[in-house]
């Protein structure tokens, strides 16, 4: 049985770092808006299905373009990227202006209970504007870096097997990384990442300090969503076909990956992104192995819940967070 | 006799020592107040003896047992109640509510009486909201039994937040600045209610307040915490003219 | 706007009058024409008239049971579509007790739950397993399917099964944040969802996404049920069962205990209230409600499968609870009652309308836009516009106004032989 896992792993390594970068950079947005604003930003799920579906149809819009045939995909990629990360970006803000700001002093339940409404709108929204122009709500992109390598695992030593991957799977985790250095850069060294932190740490006191509060938060969203909405791109240059619900439940495992890491800590997210993915793409390879096929891989979102339930009792701060008490 | 004894009880929050090996003892019966600096520790102290804290070491008995390691809701049964610094009522429930649920844990009702509406859940209910109208007569809150919490003044909202803890009947009573955020004349009457209070409820109360004309006026015992550590204790003759306590004062900016 | 106008015809008379005109005319509409559902949606809606209306409680009450057991089913009955009117009535009894449920949970103890559904589904599984053939897959003992009068005892079964999986649930889930919950209750939804598609393997137990068919019909007195004009009343039965109880408990030391939970913790903590305890109660009978309608449903559909159970379902009954008034008896009716017939009534029906337009020509919409696709959004939208604007709800929750001439007697209680003045008569609890 232990040979069996140990084939297939170098298949599950890739996989599930592809998986977990994106888990990564999505839980960032959570994370950050969790930290400034004590909330969780159920929409951000869709923000990111957004990303996925705007730069599809930019995909499909410049390449339907004769002479754009001339530009290197990468280029394109670029180019796409941060097209969408400005749109969703700019959602991201629209969002916190309406739907969360004049909400700050309710109950908090109130809230959630908008974000939820938000989250269901745009996954409304979208599928209205897919099935429209495309007839069907499940659109399928232009097929990008998709020349297959074999990564020869087998010659490092023989107990595993080769992994398949698509030229794809190194742009996805390569973008993801840039992405994550530099929020952390912004974060951790500019004026406004210094912000940031403030207002997350009291914001009262931060807003004593003359910094402005509300820029500092519509920035936290627009960043986040930004960052949500590339992987939303990234998400369909991997996998191809999309839909209108892959946020949901992606959104869900992301906001677990912050939590796993430790929510309002961005080095915490990461970390749990990545944990996440490697862990839900072990499980999907092998829990029917483990378990004498009792339990198959449709079992893998339980999986992901479990650990999520598992992170809240045993280590409610997370990796990487640290404990706080509530002050009475 | 003593009511309440603790024993070098320390709070370290991360790096900061907010109490740091208090001892006092409380004697039943006697106003108590603890006074010091903004940020000295008074109500870490509260929140540790009733159970919202763990302390970091140091033992805290009432009654001579231990009571360290329980949950507030269990220091509630055992008997303390307390006020918050920041009101903390039941702010969408009605003001006569607010007083039902301090009689909570002597209520002794369960599921089947209140779904059946049995005779006896009946009678506890009716004789629980007469006491509760009788304790808002005393903090003459009576005419706004209906109104919500929230739409209370504040000095009202402080009153009610006693007349709750009170309903739970409790031999120990803490009130975490009552008079903040009160007029002079409010100040005054309140001062006439904790005085009688004590008696009339059986109950021994220990204040904290920065109101140092009410201390003075109405505590029996006083200590005074700085920096988390209890600096002196005594009369309020003593304290008044206590050097070390002056001195706290006068070397913070939070005279008051 | 209801409310403004049942004040300005504050006579009592005046109303009793008008109020009968219009269930006479109403009904009388109903049952003479082919197939009215205006003047179906019309009769149902004088209840909601009748909350307003300035009489006793007692009187309402009367009017409402009168209405409800008699007019309503007699009214509906004069035309070919009398079963759908049925059918749909029933549904909107079963969603109101669901509503109500997690009402327990959202509205009085705060506690956001998105995976409400689940106890619905093991409700539904309870019954549908044992009253099929299912059970004998892995019951080494009985005889499989159970008959139809097992029906009743399964109410109760259901309804337990769904309080220990609520315990279950909530032992781990109530001792993390509140904000949290969220979260761990939706990912808890979809894992018995999951569960119950994929317990086909390694026994047969749920039948995974085939999903159980020919569940029993409950059987009384040697009669089967199995029309919904049959199971309006059983539904009609446990429903009232269920606002009475919901009524009781809001103004109970448990219900004060969950608000008080609901409003701060920390301070309910510190009146003696034990958090954990006091919310696993809330989980636990809010999850008894719906699983004794996931009994009913399993029956009256006497087919269940997974898809029954999405989370879609559970954001539905969040929905309603969030329209109607969090924590609002009433405004929870209204709220159950109100989406129950916006989704199986009015979608459909205004979808059909806008098809026959395009077929006809006159109009043409894309049907991307069909209002049978955009219920997501009228949720969403519903959610937001509510929050933002009208948080408690349509029917915003009450206080309880006490007498102060019944608390100023201060005769010690044992003094007192007169033990009915004492009682909190049924016309003080607000509806
Ligand atoms: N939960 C907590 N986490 C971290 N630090 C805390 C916490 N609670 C209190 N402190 C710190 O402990 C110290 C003492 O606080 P405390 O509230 O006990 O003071 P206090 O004497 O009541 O002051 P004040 O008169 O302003 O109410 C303060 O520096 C405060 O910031
Ligand atoms: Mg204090």
């Amino acid at each position: 049985m232990l040979q069996e896992v140990l084939q297939s792993l170098p298949q599950v390594l890739v996989d599930g770092l592809t998986l977990g970068a994106v888990y990564a950079v999505v839980a960032l947005g959570y994370t950050m808006v969790y930290g400034i604003l004590q909330l969780i930003n159920f929409a951000h799920g869709e923000v990111f299905m957004s990303g996925a579906f705007i730069g599809t149809a930019f995909f499909i819009l410049i390449m339907g373009m004769g002479w754009a045939a001339e530009i290197p995909q990468f280029i394109l990629l670029i180019i796409v990227l941060v097209l969408t990360a400005s749109i969703t970006g700019l959602v991201g803000v629209g969002l916190e202006r309406v739907a969360y700001r004049p909400l700050r002093n309710a109950p908090r339940l109130i809230p959630l209970i908008t974000a939820i409404g938000i989250s269901f709108i745009l996954q409304d929204v979208v599928r209205f504007i897919a099935e429209l122009f495309n007839g069907n709500y499940i659109v399928t992109g232009p097929s990008l870096f998709s020349e297959q390598i074999t990564l020869k695992a087998s010659s490092i030593s023989s107990i595993f097997f080769d992994a398949r991957i698509k030229t794809s799977f190194l742009i996805v985790l390569g973008v993801a990384i840039v992405l994550m250095v530099a929020l952390d850069y912004f974060v951790n060294k500019t004026k406004w990442g210094t912000a940031m932190r403030a207002v997350a740490l009291d914001r009262e006191t931060a807003s004593l300090m003359s910094i402005n509060v509300n820029k500092v938060i519509s920035i936290t969203f627009f960043i986040g969503s930004a960052l949500g909405g590339a992987t939303g791109v990234l998400f369909a240059v991997q996998y191809g076909t999309i839909d209108p619900y892959i946020g949901f439940i992606l959104g869900l495992k992301a906001f677990i990956a912050a939590v796993l890491g430790g929510i309002g800590n961005i080095r915490g997210a990461m970390l749990g992104g990545m944990l996440l993915g490697l862990m839900e793409m072990f499980a999907s390879a092998n829990l029917s192995l483990l378990t004498g096929g009792v339990f198959g891989a449709e079992y893998k979102d339980v999986f992901a819940f479990a650990i999520l339930i598992l992170v809240l009792i045993f280590k409610p701060e997370g990796l990487l967070g640290k404990p706080t008490a509530e002050k009475v | 006799m003593t009511i309440l004894e603790v024993n070098s009880l320390t709070k370290q929050f991360g790096g900061l020592t907010a109490n740091k090996d208090i001892t006092m003892t409380v004697e039943e019966g006697k106003i108590t107040a603890v006074i010091g600096p903004n940020g000295a520790g008074k109500t870490t102290f509260f929140n540790m003896i009733t159970g919202v804290y763990q302390p970091t070491s140091g033992d805290i008995k009432l009654d001579g047992k231990s009571i360290v390691g329980l949950k507030p809701d269990e220091v509630a049964k055992k008997g303390i109640s307390r006020t918050f610094q920041n009101i903390r009522l039941f702010g969408e429930m009605s003001v006569i509510e607010n007083v039902l649920v301090g009689m909570h844990t002597h209520l002794k009702t369960n599921l089947l009486g209140i779904l059946l509406n049995l005779p006896f859940t009946k009678k506890e209910e009716a004789s629980a909201e007469k006491e509760a109208y009788r304790l808002l007569e005393y903090f003459e809150l009576d005419h706004l039994l209906n109104e919500k919490a929230n739409n209370l003044s504040y000095g009202a909202q402080r009153k009610l937040e006693i007349a709750r803890a009170l309903a739970t009947k409790p031999k120990l009573l803490l009130l975490d600045e009552p008079a903040a955020g009160m007029n002079p004349k409010e100040t005054r009457e309140l001062t006439e209610v904790i005085k009688r209070m004590g008696q009339e409820f059986n109950v021994t109360v220990i204040l904290i307040e920065h109101d140092m004309k009410l201390v003075m006026e109405i505590s029996e015992h006083i200590v005074v915490l700085d920096h988390g550590e209890k600096i002196a204790e005594g009369n309020p003759e003593e304290i008044r003219t206590n050097p070390k306590v002056i001195e706290a004062y006068l070397g913070s900016a939070a005279v008051h | 706007m209801k409310a403004k106008l049942a004040s300005y015809f504050s006579n009592k008379w005046l109303q009793v009058i008008l109020f009968s005109l219009f269930i006479i005319v109403t009904s009388a509409a109903l049952y003479f024409s082919q197939k009215s559902v205006v003047s179906f949606l019309l009769l149902l809606s004088s209840l909601l008239i009748l909350h307003y209306m300035s009489l006793k409680n007692v009187t309402k009450w009367i009017t409402a049971l009168g209405l409800l057991f008699i007019l309503i089913p007699f009214a509906s009955s004069g035309g070919p579509a009398f079963q759908s009117y049925m059918e749909v009535a029933t549904m909107v009894g079963i969603y109101i007790s669901m509503a109500l449920g997690l009402n327990i949970v959202v509205g009085m103890a705060g506690l956001l739950d998105l995976g409400f559904v689940a106890f619905f589904a093991v409700g539904a599984y309870s019954y549908s397993i044992f009253a099929t053939k299912q059970a004998s897959n892995f019951m080494p003992f009985g005889n499989f399917p159970l008959g139809g009068e097992s029906f009743w005892g399964f109410l109760i079964i259901g309804g337990i099964m769904a309080a220990i999986a609520g315990v279950l649930i909530g032992v781990p889930v109530l001792r993390v944040k509140g904000d949290y919950l969220a979260i761990v209750t939706l990912g808890f939804g979809e894992i018995i969802r999951i569960i119950f598609n994929n317990a086909d393997r390694p026994i047969n137990i749920t039948n995974g996404a085939m999903g159980i068919a020919s569940v029993t019909p409950p059987e009384i007195f040697g009669i089967t049920l199995s029309f919904p004009n049959q199971f309006y009343f059983v539904t009609l039965f446990i429903l009232m069962f269920t606002i009475f109880a919901v009524l009781r408990l809001e103004h109970s030391k448990l219900g004060r205990s969950w608000k008080a939970v609901r409003e701060n913790e920390i301070a309910a903590q510190a009146m003696g209230i034990p958090l954990v305890k006091t919310k696993l109660l809330a989980f636990a009978l809010g999850a008894s409600f719906s699983g004794i309608m996931g009994v009913v449903f399993a029956a009256k559909q006497a087919f269940i499968d997974p898809t029954s159970f999405t989370l879609m379902e559970s954001f539905t009954i969040l929905v309603m609870v969030v329209l109607g008034g969090m924590g609002s008896v009433p405004g929870v009716i209204l709220g159950a009652a109100v989406i129950t017939i916006l989704n199986l009534q009015v979608l459909t029906e205004l979808t059909n309308w806008l098809n026959q337009l395009s077929l006809s020509g006159a109009l043409s919409i894309p049907d991307a836009l069909s209002p049978a696709k955009m219920q997501k959004f009228i949720f969403g939208a519903l959610l937001v516009v509510f929050a933002l604007y009208r948080p408690k709800g349509l029917i915003p929750a009450k206080n309880k106004i006490f007498d102060v001439k019944k608390l100023k007697d201060h005769r010690p209680d044992h003094l007192n032989n007169d033990t009915e003045k004492d009682s909190v008569p049924i016309d003080k609890v607000q509806v």
